[in-house]
């Protein structure tokens, strides 16, 4: 039996064409519809050639091949030589679901960098933005800044904007000259021009100015203040314009979910850009046999490369052969991911922005200053370390907003980079979703 | 490294190591601190600050223990408040039949513990939101926790203060001995010379002892402790079941698990204690974490709805006798061991620094230290 956690691009391609081929399959996803972080099953309001989620969509729902197990949070898995699996939750009660092979698509979530007033009732990352916007529709009559980098905030903006909000502006911290330094991924992704054509008539039809260059390095909860950065994100100029707003959407690019395979022991990697992914090869698979990953948890790539990887990783799964012409479609995006970390890098120069007293972990409110005294007083000499004194990453989201963002400041402190191993170390955790305890215990009789 | 030869070197920055160096620090010494990590990297690292008298028989543990217990609140005058150490007590609960647990009680009372037997009634004001079926019980009021990771970093902190050195990330690779006399300590960031060492290297205490040519039987048992999302105080004190004590006692390779609940001051409720004695293996095992839960609800029905956040893991360091090795080795002079704590390092860590101390500068200690010796080891491996 063929298991697909995630019903995001990556899941759904991957669903597809194990259907497509005559074969059942069981997609398992936390949200009630599927679509992802990205598409979140509304394909309307917003985005570049958004229709096409429609066909994922409808191979599904609706079809005898695909059991679709929805509003289901994974807490944890096993796997033994036969077979892995599955524990979730699902309205309150705990379910097992058994598969003999496993694909993994678990997305990435926003990447956020510490700020004055981050912390703030009305600041959000713009996928929660999104995430309002498209599972709700409640953004209409708020005035917004949009600061960061990467090109997730065009459609964001775009969003926002068709469902009723004033975007007051997005400030890109990375120059757009940037993208000069990789002429083949530009030549092999020409389709990418139409797309960028398509968000410049789109922000004119809104009047959303752009500026590079520049990032919102305070919000003060009714207004945000920009700084003109540098292209290593030091501070060239600070507070050179405020901007009356309600809410900013700071996103610095993304994390990939890794929780899964991490603890189904799937080898794992550092990228160029520091996140933690998973090693997989041609075919999308991993380094424990029977289980595939796909899409962001690979390497941050886009929907683009994510439905090409997933489409690979179903064929694959049922034994069929990979079209070269898939193949080098799967390279092209690759090399337009790569173009994507050249051209809207975190360097490390935010560490600069940051006081003793702006918070670095908002669930346990823990400061920089209490972070930089854990390393200079209590020794501490990692983020595991300078957890157990400050308590930084103990908190509900257990370290996956901040713990990256403390070992870079501790490593910063110290003059030292920070280690592959540790990245991998803060990166993984034993419970993927929070279980009750009740729950948690009564799985023993009913096993 | 450039740097003034030390008069001790103890290796290991956790709570036995900290507490060792603090020790010989104010008895005059000037000590460096080495450790293949940093700062509470290991064991102490994983525990919950445990200071406990009632989960040990009457014996040299015991009184170790009770000493132990009082050094802890000198120790906080001495470094200041500021690892969160409280007296909270203990509440044992007898889950079927309570004879063996008043039988202990009794042992303990002689021994000097204050081990009250409470009814029904007393339990469930002591601890409101135990089970109601749960009929009776010991208060032991000497009980205590602290926050072991910070407690051995503002101890640390107290020693680089009095003109101690640590030096981290330092793995030991070898030992520098002539005529059975340790000479220095070989490490992967240099070598360090003093004719005296502590060996306070928890876990791996049985492979560096190897590395001098001596030998010490210690060995990793596995445990795991479940941490919940923050609750209203639905926990007094720190509250388990009577199968611990056996427990804790057990030479059973196979898992054990016994509930130990308490809430903390962040709100969460810490539920350990399992253990399992299959060496550094850090997997995880949710069928563990299951029963950890299940026996925690049951002393705890309040707890079903509480959300499971994280499960951490440890080894804790044993000797085949489960008593902490302390004393100089049985073949190298000048090689010192205090390691093999278990479950019970933190407690003990004060009451065991000062054993070494006094041994170390042949002064009289408050209880004689004979049944902790390494030589009790010698020629058994």
């Amino acid at each position: 039996m063929i298991a697909i956690i995630g019903a995001g691009p990556a899941g759904l391609a991957a669903a597809r064409a194990i259907a497509l081929a005559g074969i059942s399959v069981t997609v398992i996803d936390a949200a009630q519809k599927p679509g992802g972080q990205y598409w979140r099953h509304r394909s309307t309001v917003d985005g570049y050639k958004a229709t096409r989620s429609e066909k994922y969509f409808s191979t599904v729902m609706g079809n005898p091949l695909v059991t679709y197990i929805n509003g289901a949070q994974v807490w944890s898995a096993t796997r033994s030589e036969k077979s892995i699996h599955i524990n979730y939750l699902q309205s309150g009660v705990e379910k097992i679901l058994a598969c003999t092979d496993l694909i993994l698509t678990t997305g990435a979530y926003d990447r956020s960098l510490p700020f004055t007033g981050w912390d703030k009732p009305g600041s959000m990352t713009p996928g929660a933005a999104q995430a309002l916007l498209k599972g709700h529709g409640v953004i209409a009559g708020k005035s917004i800044v949009i600061s960061g980098t990467g090109p997730f905030l065009l459609p964001v903006a775009v969003g926002l904007a068709a469902g009723g909000a004033k975007v007051e502006g997005v400030f890109e911290a990375n120059s757009p000259l940037r993208w000069l330094r990789s002429p083949l991924a530009l030549l092999l992704n020409p389709e990418k021009a139409l797309e960028l054509l398509y968000y410049l008539k789109q922000f004119r039809r809104y009047s959303i100015p752009v500026r590079f260059g520049k990032a919102v390095t305070e919000f003060t909860g009714h207004s945000v203040r920009i700084s003109d950065v540098n292209s290593d994100l030091t501070i060239k100029k600070a507070n050179v314009q405020e901007i009356e707003c309600n809410g900013i959407a700071a996103g610095w690019g993304f994390v990939p979910d890794i929780t899964l395979g991490g603890i189904l022991g799937c080898n794992q990697v550092v990228d160029k850009d520091g996140t933690v992914i998973f090693s997989t090869d041609h075919q999308q698979r991993s380094s424990v046999s029977n289980i595939w990953i796909a899409g962001e948890a690979t390497g941050i790539g886009g929907s683009d490369l994510a439905l090409a990887e997933g489409h690979i990783a179903g064929l694959s799964v049922i034994g069929k052969r990979i079209p070269i012409s898939l193949l080098f479609s799967r390279f092209r995006k690759e090399l337009f991911a790569r173009a994507l970390q050249v051209s809207y890098p975190v360097n490390p120069g935010w560490k600069k922005w940051l006081n003793r007293e702006t918070l670095i972990c908002r669930c346990e409110e823990v400061t920089c200053g209490q972070i930089l005294d854990s390393v200079e007083e209590l020794k501490a000499e990692d983020a595991r370390t300078s957890k157990l004194f400050t308590r930084a990453g103990m908190g509900l989201c257990q370290g996956r907003i901040c713990s990256r963002n403390v070992a870079e400041v501790i490593g910063a402190s110290k003059e030292v980079s920070v280690t592959d191993s540790e990245r991998i170390a803060y990166s993984n955790r034993p419970i993927a979703a929070p279980i009750s305890l009740g729950t948690l215990g009564d799985g023993i009789s009913s096993k | 490294m450039q740097k003034n030869n030390p008069d001790a070197i103890v290796i290991g920055a956790g709570i036995v190591g900290a507490c060792s160096a603090l020790s010989l620090t104010n008895a005059g010494l000037k000590v460096m601190i080495i450790d293949r990590g940093s700062v509470a990297s290991g064991t102490t690292g994983a525990g919950e600050g445990n200071i406990l008298v009632s989960d040990k028989d009457p014996g040299p543990e015991l009184t170790l223990a009770l000493k132990s217990r009082d050094l802890w609140f000198e120790l906080q005058e001495d470094v200041g408040d500021s690892f969160e150490l409280e007296a909270k007590g203990g509440v044992v609960v007898a889950r079927h039949d309570s004879s063996a647990l008043m039988k202990l009680a009794e042992h303990q009372r002689a021994a000097g513990v204050t081990a009250e037997r409470v009814n029904s009634a007393e339990l469930h004001k002591l601890e409101p939101y135990l089970h109601p079926d749960l009929s009776e019980g010991v208060f032991y009021p000497q009980d205590a926790q602290c926050q072991p990771m910070l407690a051995a970093a503002r101890i640390i902190q107290t020693v680089l203060a009095r003109g101690g050195q640590l030096v981290s990330q330092a793995r030991v690779t070898g030992f520098e001995i002539s005529e059975n006399s340790i000479k220095g300590v070989v490490t992967s960031r240099g070598t360090f010379h003093a004719p005296l060492v502590v060996n306070a290297s928890g876990t791996w205490a049985g492979e560096i002892a190897a590395l001098a040519g001596s030998q010490l039987p210690i060995a990793p048992r596995k445990g795991f402790i479940l941490v919940t999302e923050p609750a209203p105080q639905y926990i007094f004190h720190k509250v388990y079941d009577s199968d611990y004590v056996a427990n804790v006692a057990s030479s059973d390779a196979d898992l054990q698990t016994s509930t130990v609940v308490e809430g903390t001051r962040s709100g969460t409720i810490l539920i350990g204690a399992s253990r399992e004695r299959i060496g550094f293996d850090g997997s995880m095992n949710y069928e563990i974490v299951r029963k950890l839960a299940a026996q925690a609800t049951s002393l705890f029905p309040v707890l079903r709805d509480v959300q499971l956040l994280r499960v951490y893991r440890g080894f804790r360091p044993y000797a085949p006798d489960h008593l902490p090795v302390i004393g100089e080795d049985s073949l190298i002079s000048g090689l010192w061991h205090s390691a093999g704590h278990e479950g019970a390092g933190i407690g003990l860590a004060p009451g065991s620094a000062a054993l070494i101390t006094d041994a170390i500068l042949g002064r009289v200690s408050f209880m004689d230290a004979q049944a902790f010796s390494p030589q009790r080891f010698a020629g058994a491996l």
